[in-house]
Formats: C-alpha cells, sequence, structure tokens
C-alpha cells in the first residue's frame, strides 16, 4: 500500500467510523441479532466486517444506548439487540447533527 | 465445525475473563449462522479448506479478542497532550538535576573523569525510569478517568475555572519573534546601565556605596581580599561598558526593539569570562589574612576553608551559567532549524 493510498484508507476509516454507529442505531430501530443486523445493513449499502460490527455492538449496549436479551429462534439461542429508551433520544439527536453537517458538505460542494 | 471451535477457542483465550463465554456464544451463533448462509447459496456442506479460507479473513484470533477489550490505549486522547507536556518537563528538570546533581558530586569528591563517565552512561536509564514512571501515573489516570470521566475532566481543569484559571499571563521569552520593547524601556536600560557603571567605578572609591554600613565592620575583620578580585571587578566593569555601549549603538540605529539573540548568545558567552578568573586564581585564594603573623594561628584555618568553600561555589555557579548556555544553544538551533523547515515547506 502506497503512503497515499495508506493515508487514504486512514481518512477513510475515520469517516465511516461516526457513520457506522448511526446506521446501527437507525437498523436497530428494530429489533436483531448481530448476524441479520449485519446483512440488514449490507443489504441497504453499509458492509460492515463482523470484527467490527460484534464489538461495536457491545460498546454501544455498554453506554446505554442498546438494551439486549438471549432468546431461542430457529433451534439456537441468539442474542437479540434493539433501541434503549436513551438510544432513542441520542439516535435523534445525532440524526440532527447528521443532517445538518449532509447539509453543510452539500452546500461546500 | 471442528475449525470453528478451535478458532473461537483461540478467541477466547484472549478474551477477558469475565464476559469470555458470554461473547463467544454471541459469536459462535453469529459465525454459524453466517456459515449457514454460505452453505445454502452453495448448495452443499463447505469443505475443510473453505472454511479454513473463511476464518483466515476474519483475522487472527487476538485480534478479533482486542476488538472486545474495553480499552486499546494506554493513554487516551484527551489525556495525552497532559501527558506528552508533563514528560518532556520531568524528563527535562530531571536531566538538570542529575547533572547539578553529579557535578557537585564530583566537586564534592573529586572523582575522576571514569565516574563522570559513569554518569553520563547512567543519565539514559535515569530518565527512562522516570518516564515509565510517569507513563505508569497517567496510564492509572487514564484508568480510573474511564470509570468516571466527570472526574477527569474536573482534574483536567475543563470545568468553569477555563479561561480565566488556565490560561496563564503572556511569556514573552516564548515568542521572542514578536519581542517589543518600547522607546521608553530602551532608553531606560541605557539610563540604569549607564548608572550602573557609574557606582559600579566608584564602589573601589567609596566602600560604603556597597557595603553600606558594613564597611566599618568589614574594616575590622583581619581578613582581605586577594588580588584576583581586581582581575573579576575590571572584567564586570568591562562586560557592563561592552552592554551598555552596544545598547547605546542600537538605539541610535534603531535597533532597539529587541534584544537580538546572537547579542544575548554573545553576553552570555563573555559573562562567564569573569567566573573562569576567579576559578584560576593563584592558588585558589580569594580571601587572605591582612596580617599573617599575627592573624595565622587564629583564623588561618577559617581563611582557608573560606578559599575551599569559595571555589566550590564559583565552579558550582560556573557549571549551572554553563547548563544554561548550552540550553540557550540548543533551543537557538532548534528554532533556528524549525524554522529553516517551515520555510523549506
Amino acid at each position: 500500500m502506497t503512503l497515499a493510498e495508506n493515508l487514504f484508507e486512514n481518512l477513510r476509516l475515520e469517516l465511516r467510523r461516526g457513520c457506522l454507529t448511526l446506521a446501527v442505531l437507525a437498523q436497530l430501530r428494530q429489533e436483531h441479532y448481530g448476524y441479520t443486523l449485519r446483512k440488514a445493513l449490507a443489504a441497504r449499502g453499509m458492509e460492515i466486517d463482523e470484527n467490527t460490527l460484534y464489538p461495536l455492538l457491545r460498546r454501544l449496549e455498554a453506554q446505554g444506548l442498546l438494551t439486549s436479551e438471549w432468546r431461542e429462534e430457529d433451534k439456537r439461542n441468539k442474542r437479540f439487540y434493539r433501541l434503549s429508551g436513551d438510544g432513542e433520544e441520542i439516535f435523534d439527536r445525532l440524526l440532527k447533527e447528521w443532517d445538518a453537517i449532509n447539509t453543510a458538505i452539500n452546500n461546500l460542494l | 465445525m471442528e475449525l470453528l471451535d478451535r478458532y473461537l477457542q483461540q478467541v477466547k483465550r484472549h478474551l477477558p475473563w469475565l464476559r469470555q463465554d458470554d461473547i463467544i456464544a454471541e459469536l459462535r451463533t453469529n459465525l454459524e449462522s453466517q456459515l449457514e448462509d454460505k452453505e445454502a447459496e452453495l448448495g452443499r456442506p463447505l469443505t475443510e479448506a473453505e472454511v479454513e479460507s473463511w476464518l483466515k479473513q476474519m483475522g487472527p484470533p487476538i485480534h478479533v479478542a482486542a476488538r472486545y477489550m474495553p480499552q486499546q490505549h494506554l493513554i487516551g486522547p484527551t489525556l495525552f497532550p497532559i501527558y506528552w507536556y508533563v514528560l518532556r518537563l520531568t524528563l527535562a528538570w530531571c536531566a538538570i538535576l542529575y547533572i547539578i546533581a553529579k557535578v557537585a558530586e564530583e566537586v564534592a569528591s573529586g572523582v575522576g573523569p571514569q565516574a563522570a563517565l559513569h554518569a553520563i552512561v547512567q543519565l539514559p536509564w535515569v530518565l527512562l525510569v522516570n518516564a515509565a514512571i510517569v507513563t505508569f501515573v497517567f496510564a492509572a489516570i487514564e484508568r480510573i478517568g474511564k470509570g468516571a470521566p466527570q472526574k477527569l475532566f474536573s482534574f483536567l481543569g475543563e470545568q468553569p475555572a477555563w479561561p480565566q484559571g488556565v490560561v496563564s499571563p503572556f511569556d514573552a521569552s516564548l515568542d521572542e519573534s514578536d519581542q517589543r520593547r518600547s522607546y521608553a524601556h530602551a532608553v531606560a536600560e541605557v539610563i540604569f546601565g549607564w548608572l550602573f557603571l557609574v557606582w559600579l567605578l566608584l564602589v573601589p572609591h567609596y566602600p560604603f556605596l556597597w557595603l553600606g554600613p558594613g564597611v566599618k565592620y568589614f574594616a575590622a575583620l583581619p581578613y582581605a581580599l586577594a588580588s584576583v578580585w581586581w582581575t573579576f571587578y575590571w572584567c564586570v566593569v568591562a562586560l557592563n561598558g561592552i552592554e551598555l555601549m552596544w545598547r547605546i549603538t542600537d538605539l541610535l540605529r534603531g535597533y532597539w526593539r529587541g534584544p537580538r539573540r546572537a547579542q544575548r548568545l554573545v553576553m552570555r558567552t563573555v559573562g562567564l569570562v569573569p567566573l573562569i578568573v576567579l576559578l584560576n586564581a593563584p592558588e585558589r585564594v580569594f580571601v587572605l589574612l591582612k596580617h599573617p603573623a599575627i592573624d595565622a594561628a587564629a583564623h588561618g584555618e577559617t581563611v582557608a576553608q573560606i578559599n575551599t568553600a569559595g571555589y566550590r561555589a564559583f565552579e558550582v555557579v560556573t557549571a549551572i551559567l554553563l547548563l544554561q548556555l548550552i540550553w540557550m544553544i540548543v533551543r537557538m538551533s532548534l528554532d533556528a532549524y524549525r524554522k529553516r523547515l517551515a520555510a523549506a515547506r
């Protein structure tokens, strides 16, 4: 990887980091377990690799933005996540911030 | 499936003890679902090679586990600037104090060059130990701050005290390019420099200008100053004379706005001359008896002690001034290098 590519990759990851959280919160207005969440996000164009998504779910839960429960589905125990009350509030605020950034960037371009 | 089990077992090893079972159970569910999807797509079970290749794409188990760790850094971005500042300050002071202590030790015990070399070799280790201590303390603050961020922020001073309490008074020495003196300031420097020189020249003729009423007490003492003090005195006079002339010339030529760094460097360097004169005093005698024949028995020992202590003190002062001079040269060189780099960009 050349220096320019490396720089681009770092900036891309930095840019994506916050967006991923927003995408996950948006998708978890409906209940999902890890793998179906990943598929749902990918189906909407937001690919996330498992090593990023699953730990992210844990972190968001630890921060109180998500709630989770273990439940059996298709003869398998799965951990289902959804947005918590605090998560919904934070998500709304983040969404407004996102809209403002989006508008500003569009104005700049 | 056996490969996946082995893989998860490897991941588990690197996970936090309290949460490892829960994390592995969840990871297993997700990976098994993914595997099932892949098999459904292909319409057949995956071969061992395909599973292996898929797991390789996931990355080494230690990396997978690392993502679940609560803290990935020793000192986070909030604390890091303060850590970096304290570390530099600690190392600088550590080096200065270590050098002063070693010089003092050298002076006091007269150890040889081998000991001096040993002290120099030891310096990096001393700095390393101190850096480790600072890092350890900040890592501990970081860990505590993770659990109670509001306490960390108040520790960092981000609370209401800013900006009144945090912004320190302007330090002109930090911004020498913008250091400006008023014309009145420059004139006052010349006037007081002149008055000081006059006072200095009058002191030998009117000692009360220096000692005040203590002149009588000094005259009654059995001690007298050695001739080396005259050389020292004329060196100080000459230095002040040179500095005064320099200031007057600058004032007349319109360079009074800021003291030039080269000028200060020269003055600091030649400022060492009087001390070198003292260090080279004949037989290291600074004080002697007015009437050796009469007072030698009573005061000879005291005079010897004063001369020895005086010599040691001058050595220490010279060493400190020398270090200051070296530090100034280093700073000037670094500044010049920084400016050159900035200009090149």
